[in-house]
């Protein structure tokens, strides 16, 4: 087992190489290159202080040098392994290191701030969506084996499908227009994670002076709610899917029938003994979904003004924030990779049969 | 090329001399037939045949200029002069495919030949006045005038090669090349050259001043960017709520939005079609040489493969956009070369099972060059989880379309679905329920359509299914 853990952790790097090859490549490769994103802001300068920026810039990235050189000087700053590089851009001995992911501009931050800032946000909305797609589509998709062909499961099958093609976008916009309309339907907050005096709220709901109270963490529910709902939805008919596949085989085994055969309670044979193995595929794609989720979320923090990773990113494009970007791109490929590493290893620890020896 | 997506290679199997009374069905048209008679798929084809017929004919349900009008005793047809090479090539396509519906000798992928050799025809005599105009005062000459030669020889060779290697019989050669001839005579005669800057009042305004005598106009006179720039009115803000001038309503800057649905459904396809297209040849180019060769291709390719796959699609198409221009056809390409990873990882899979099978190794015992044993022997085979992916690809091309309009990063002119769905949301506050409502719609139907449609042919592929 930690053999093939720290294989996989091995194979992980050159995929990782591949990831800043492409964001990188696909930077340097644009009209203008690396540089100009940076100089852009230098039309309202005077002719000195442009020639300090663009010298201060050449030094900072080494604008001035082969593309080839500016990626590698790159991908040392993001390596935790790597030359030491001091303020003045000389380099020191071969060392681990802090990985530094470079200062965004427009801003004047560090982007490991920005993105420590986002991270967390992306991560709740994301976190608190996948058990509520399980929940739903294990549910359904158990129910849907069990009376397989009636009514119901053609029609959730056909419901979860049109679900999944409904755009996020679309019902971002209807629910926040309908349902966060002080013209139409107040029932939820236009936007944020919070409320403004959420800070001086109680942690739990209470009752002060005969006033209800939401407190913290109700209010902070209140605010997702429609953000969880726009990225739950999607998820359905996929696992669903799985989940009733799964299902229908493991009911026709031969050993559903054995057990069945020598007197096991119905309960105990669904339960016990299909849906344990049923489940098996459906954890294998829990790290799957991740990436689809996090694109999602882009839209859905757009929409409801999360301030999370896919805000951030939005935001770093139309400042033209050249590390903000690489960098957001670069952690968000990260987290998916571990992922699907992390389901690969839990696939083994849940199934005793397989083996990566 | 061809091979890759022309899925007529096994209908090609079937023997010609054996067309009886009842013609044999290759597996692929059963399969397709078999698709086609579930309920989910035939209502999606439905609705793709609404937004494919708005997308042919666009020009002529939506636009301000007149059909056929008199004025000052003079006839003239401001629409037919104004018809864009896209325009006149969709039109071609159409009518002869339309016309190929009703030949019968042709297989699948005979029809979808000749189909991309009236593209290859019709294309450049449509756009070479505006060839001429690049070749002549481009920015970077080399590169310009060396892409166009580039392009140039493609075609010449598609000119050439298609009918070569179809083997159709002269006869038939023949009276295709008459059926096209007024076309080809007609756009060398009169190519079409639309004004750069249109004035969409002027024939309004014509109408207001009675210098029109006779008119004849679409059904709705409104062209997709005619902002109603005569029709101001400081009490009436754009945008409008539906009425009975614009169906729909307007939108912020005053266009009509059924007006902009109509325009639209062309790039929805249009992105569809060919980002899908382009992420298939990838894939299965990709795909094939991994499952082939297996070893260290298949573990440099994997990897390739982890990379585009670890790399959240959105992330890496905001990626794009942030760096590159926005541009309708960049769009296509980079929506491409960012989703060819499911088709790769499908072909691999199954060439993986065939590789060590008796027909491959006949195949390659008899000495067959590589690219007939991948493309015409293997990949015939890995056709069935390609088609379902094909067709979800095109529903997810059009999903990310309308997703970068929507976070105002897609096309800036061009109407798009999700660009009128950004518009719903004020920064003030305000909602449109109208510009939410429509477009919004128009996407999820166009997505359901093509996931029936894809879920479909899962299940009429499906072995395991089919006892059922």
């Amino acid at each position: 087992m930690l053999n093939y853990i720290i294989r996989r952790l091995l194979l992980m790097i050159p995929t990782l190489v591949g990831i800043t090859l492409v964001v990188f490549w696909v930077m340097a490769l644009a009209p203008g290159g690396v540089g100009a994103s940076l100089l852009s802001a230098e039309g309202a300068m005077r002719p000195q202080e442009r020639e300090e920026l663009r010298k201060y810039l050449n030094k900072r990235y080494g604008l001035d040098q082969p593309k080839w050189k500016q990626y590698l000087r790159w991908v040392n700053q993001i390596s935790p392994l790597g030359f030491e590089v001091d303020d003045a851009g000389n380099y020191g001995k071969f060392t681990f290191k802090a990985p530094d992911l470079g200062e965004s501009m427009p801003r004047g931050r560090p982007v490991i701030d920005l993105v420590a800032e986002a991270l967390p946000v992306t991560l709740l909305l994301n976190l608190l969506t996948v058990p509520i797609i399980y929940a739903i589509a294990v549910t359904t998709g158990i129910y849907a084996a069990r009376h397989r062909g009636t009514a119901l499961d053609v029609s959730t099958g056909v419901l979860f499908i049109s679900l999944w093609s409904l755009p996020v976008m679309w019902v971002g916009v209807m629910l926040i227009g309908f349902f966060a309309n002080r013209d139409i339907i107040q029932l939820f907050p236009t936007g944020g994670l919070h409320s403004t005096m959420a800070d001086q709220m109680t942690f739990l709901p209470r009752f002060v002076n005969g006033t209800w109270e939401r407190g913290w963490l109700l209010d902070t529910l209140w605010h997702l709610a429609l953000p969880v709902i726009c990225l739950t939805y999607g998820g359905f008919a996929f696992l669903s899917k799985l989940m009733r596949a799964a299902m229908l085989e493991n009911l026709a085994a031969d050993f559903v029938r054995t057990a069945r055969a020598k007197g096991v309670g119905e309960r105990a044979v669904l339960f016990r003994h299909v849906l344990r193995n049923s489940i098996l595929p459906l954890i294998t794609v829990a790290a799957g979904l991740l990436p689809g989720l996090l694109g999602g979320s882009i839209i859905i923090e757009q929409i409801f003004s999360l301030n999370g990773m896919g805000r951030l990113m939005i935001d770093a494009i139309n400042q033209r924030d050249r590390e903000l970007v690489l960098s957001i791109t670069f952690v968000i490929s990260l987290i998916s990779l571990l992922s699907l590493l992390l389901s690969d290893i839990l696939y083994a620890v849940a199934d005793p049969r397989v083996s990566y020896e | 090329m061809s091979e890759a997506i022309i899925p007529g290679t096994a209908g090609s199997a079937v023997d010609p001399t054996r067309s009886a009374s009842t013609p044999p069905r290759s597996w692929l048209a059963e399969a397709l037939y078999n698709t086609f008679g579930r309920v989910g798929a035939r209502i999606g084809a439905v609705w793709i045949g609404v937004i494919a017929f708005c997308a042919v004919f666009a020009p002529f349900l939506a636009n301000s200029r007149p059909y056929l009008m008199k004025s000052g005793g003079r006839w003239s047809s401001p629409l037919l002069e104004q018809l864009t090479g896209v325009d006149v090539t969709l039109l071609a396509v159409f009518f002869v495919g339309l016309g190929l519906m009703f030949v019968r000798k042709l297989n699948m992928g005979q029809r979808a030949a000749i189909l991309l050799w009236v593209v290859a025809l019709v294309l450049p005599l449509a756009y070479w006045p505006q060839i001429g105009v690049i070749w002549r005062e481009t920015q970077w000459p080399v590169l310009m005038r060396g892409g166009l030669l580039l392009l140039g020889a493609i075609d010449l060779a598609a000119l050439v090669g298609i009918p070569w290697s179809m083997r159709l019989g002269l006869r038939f050669q023949l009276i295709f090349a008459v059926v096209l001839l007024p076309l080809v005579v007609l756009l060398i005669v009169r190519p079409p050259n639309p004004t750069r800057v249109p004035i969409y009042e002027q024939y309004r305004e014509m109408e207001a001043a009675g210098q029109i005598e006779w008119v004849l106009r679409a059904p709705l006179p409104y062209s997709p960017s005619d902002r109603l720039r005569d029709q101001f009115d400081p009490n009436r803000p754009h945008p409008r709520p539906p009425s009975w001038e614009h169906p729909l309503g307007t939108e912020r800057f005053g266009a009509d939005i059924l007006s902009r649905m109509i325009h639209a459904s062309r790039i929805a396809m249009g992105i569809g079609f060919i980002s899908t297209g382009i992420a298939l040849v990838i894939g299965v180019i990709v795909g094939a040489l991994m499952g082939y060769f297996v070893r260290w291709v298949d573990l440099l390719g994997m990897r390739l493969v982890e990379v585009f796959g670890s790399i959240p699609q959105l992330y890496l198409l905001l990626t794009f956009v942030a760096f590159f221009g926005r541009n309708l056809y960049l769009m296509m390409v980079i929506i491409g070369l960012t989703s060819w990873v499911g088709d790769a990882r499908f072909v691999r899979a199954e060439f993986l099972k065939l590789r060590q099978q008796d027909f491959v190794q006949a195949a390659r015992a008899a000495g067959l060059p590589l690219r007939s044993i991948l493309f015409r022997h293997l990949l015939p085979n890995a056709l069935a989880p390609l088609l379902v992916s094909v067709s979800f690809g095109v529903a997810s091309a059009i999903l990310a379309e309308s997703t970068l309009s929507f976070l105002g990063l897609g096309l800036v002119d061009e109407p798009s679905w999700g660009q009128l769905l950004n518009q719903a949301v004020s920064a003030g506050g305000g909602f449109y329920w109208w510009l939410a409502t429509f477009p919004g719609l128009a996407i999820f139907l166009t997505v359901f359509s093509y996931n029936l449609i894809g879920e479909a042919l899962r299940d009429a592929l499906d072995p395991k299914l089919s006892g059922e």
